[in-house]
């Protein structure tokens, strides 16, 4: 008796620390590489320091394993980052070491941070952190530090295509770098704004551009040709 | 009478072959803005969202008719007075220079007339200036460009207008423009009543609108009190039209300092050009 209570107790805990952030990634790619395709409707809602711009309408286009393209009948204003880069960079485990940190709630799911240290000390990637729902298996939010772009922080909101591990919602907070046009390139010589919102607006030094994601079609053999177009 | 002889007027305006010159060199220098955008268009807006293109990225057709139509209109601005004093600078002097002034003061009407059946004569000849200006950006730059949302720069950042909500803006921008434009009019008019000769007016509007322009552009302090009431502080007041929110109390506010400039000049070459001695 003794000795099958020893065993059970060997085998849940080995089952419960036996789940390696290696591993955790894994699934996620499993996951991530079982879509080969997908269109998908999005609305992008910018809330950017400097820039004012209404929310637009956009069809997204996506094929592995980096093919993407954004059509829009309009300007539409998105993030450099965060689109396709990581799953491509977690796709590569020669590159990165991935090592498992603190838990944290967020928005009432459970996570688990992973670091994400590159191998190179020249890649784009500088520091990766994503917060992943371990009963999922899906990236809640990711922290990805580069080279050139700085710091953009992703939070994702899953709904109908939460198995497939697509969100319905990214919130992107990125990093911008304080704005000051001079009069003459904005000809706007004779204007000096000192509305105190105005200068607390320019001072400002992060954004949001909330993409709210709808209508995927998942795997439908989108075409290459598709991605060839002329970007406008 | 008064329309009679304003029609006389802008007769006369209409023979001179100075006055072709502002439509010549609109067209001339539109074709050209036309040309450098559709050249090289993509680089000049790239240097415009350089600051942001680090962490952001712009999609969709930046470059388009209502942009180009935007950058026309920002830079003629500045130059388009030069053309309308080149006109109206004359309509007084040049009756003194070339000693017609007598006979126009000989007919059955009064001074005060023949001053505002000028001005009026002016006001068509700077309306249609303004509207050869609009034909030329708005529409040649559709056609070549197509349409599209607007990116406006100022210097309180980037305002992405969308498409359908562009044409009234450049509609109201184009009718304070046209008061803008009037202003200066009525200032080489004014300025034409007190001399002899054709050039002095031109001139001394155009040194007017640089010496206005450069107190205006200076961040210091002591000119802040005139700076609400130089009529060149108001002249770019309809690029107002393309911010978001709209300032409408600082638009009113242009509108009334520029009616009251307009006003005030005519009082003024109304009690000159009354006073003013044609006999010798």
């Amino acid at each position: 008796m003794k000795n099958t209570l020893l065993l059970s107790f060997l085998f849940l805990a080995f089952g419960s620390f036996s789940q390696t952030a290696q591993s955790v990634l894994d699934k996620i790619n499993k996951k991530y590489a079982e879509i080969k395709d997908y269109t998908v409707d999005a609305k992008v809602t910018a809330d950017i320091p400097m820039i004012k711009i209404l929310p637009s309408n956009v069809k997204i286009y996506f094929k592995q394993k980096d093919k993407f393209k954004i059509e829009s009948k309009g300007i539409v204003i998105l993030p450099k980052q965060g689109f396709t880069e990581l799953n491509n960079f977690l796709a590569n485990k020669s590159k990165y070491t991935a090592v498992f940190g603190d838990s944290l709630v967020i928005r009432t799911v459970q996570t688990r941070l992973i670091n994400i240290i590159p191998n190179e000390s020249n890649g784009e990637i500088i520091l990766a952190k994503i917060w992943v729902d371990q009963e999922n298996m899906v990236i809640m939010r990711s922290q990805i530090t580069t080279q050139t772009n700085g710091t953009v922080k992703i939070d994702y909101t899953y709904g109908d295509q939460l198995k497939k591990g697509l969100p319905s919602v990214m919130k992107f907070e990125i990093d911008v770098k304080k704005f000051k046009m001079p009069k003459s390139v904005a000809s706007d010589i004779n204007k000096s704004s000192k509305d105190p919102k105005k200068e607390k607006e320019k001072k400002r030094t992060k954004g949001t551009i909330t993409i709210t994601l709808s209508n995927y079609k998942v795997n439908t053999g989108l075409s290459d040709a598709v991605f060839k177009e002329k970007k406008k | 009478m008064l329309l009679k002889n304003t029609y006389n007027e802008f007769i006369k305006i209409v023979s001179k072959p100075r006055s072709y010159l502002g439509f010549g060199a609109l067209t001339l220098l539109i074709s050209i803005i036309i040309f450098a955008m559709k050249a090289d268009g993509e680089s000049i807006v790239s240097f415009v969202t350089a600051s942001f293109e680090q962490t952001l990225s712009f999609n969709g057709k930046l470059v388009n008719g209502n942009l180009i139509a935007f950058i026309i209109l920002q830079m003629l601005v500045v130059h388009i007075p030069l053309l309308v004093a080149l006109v109206t600078g004359d309509l007084i002097s040049g009756e003194a220079a070339m000693g017609t002034i007598r006979m126009l003061a000989s007919k059955p009407i009064s001074r005060t007339q023949i001053v505002l059946s000028k001005f009026i004569a002016g006001a068509i000849y700077t309306l249609l200036i303004t509207i050869w200006l609009g034909v030329l950006s708005l529409l040649v730059s559709h056609w070549v460009f197509g349409s599209g949302d607007l990116i406006v720069l100022n210097s309180d950042g980037l305002v992405i207008l969308p498409e359908a909500d562009i044409l009234w803006r450049f509609g109201l921008g184009f009718c304070v423009a046209y008061l803008a434009l009037m202003t200066v009019a009525t200032l080489s008019i004014c300025l034409s009543a007190f001399a002899e000769n054709s050039i002095g007016p031109i001139v001394a509007t155009m040194a007017i609108i640089i010496v206005f322009t450069i107190i205006g552009t200076l961040d210091v302090t002591v000119f802040d009190t005139i700076k609400p009431y130089l009529f060149t502080t108001h002249m770019a007041s309809w690029r107002s039209f393309f911010e978001d929110p709209i300032p409408y109390d600082d638009i009113i506010q242009s509108i009334i300092v520029l009616i009251v400039h307009i006003v005030v000049l005519i009082a003024i070459t109304l009690y000159k050009f009354n006073k003013k001695d044609i006999t010798s």
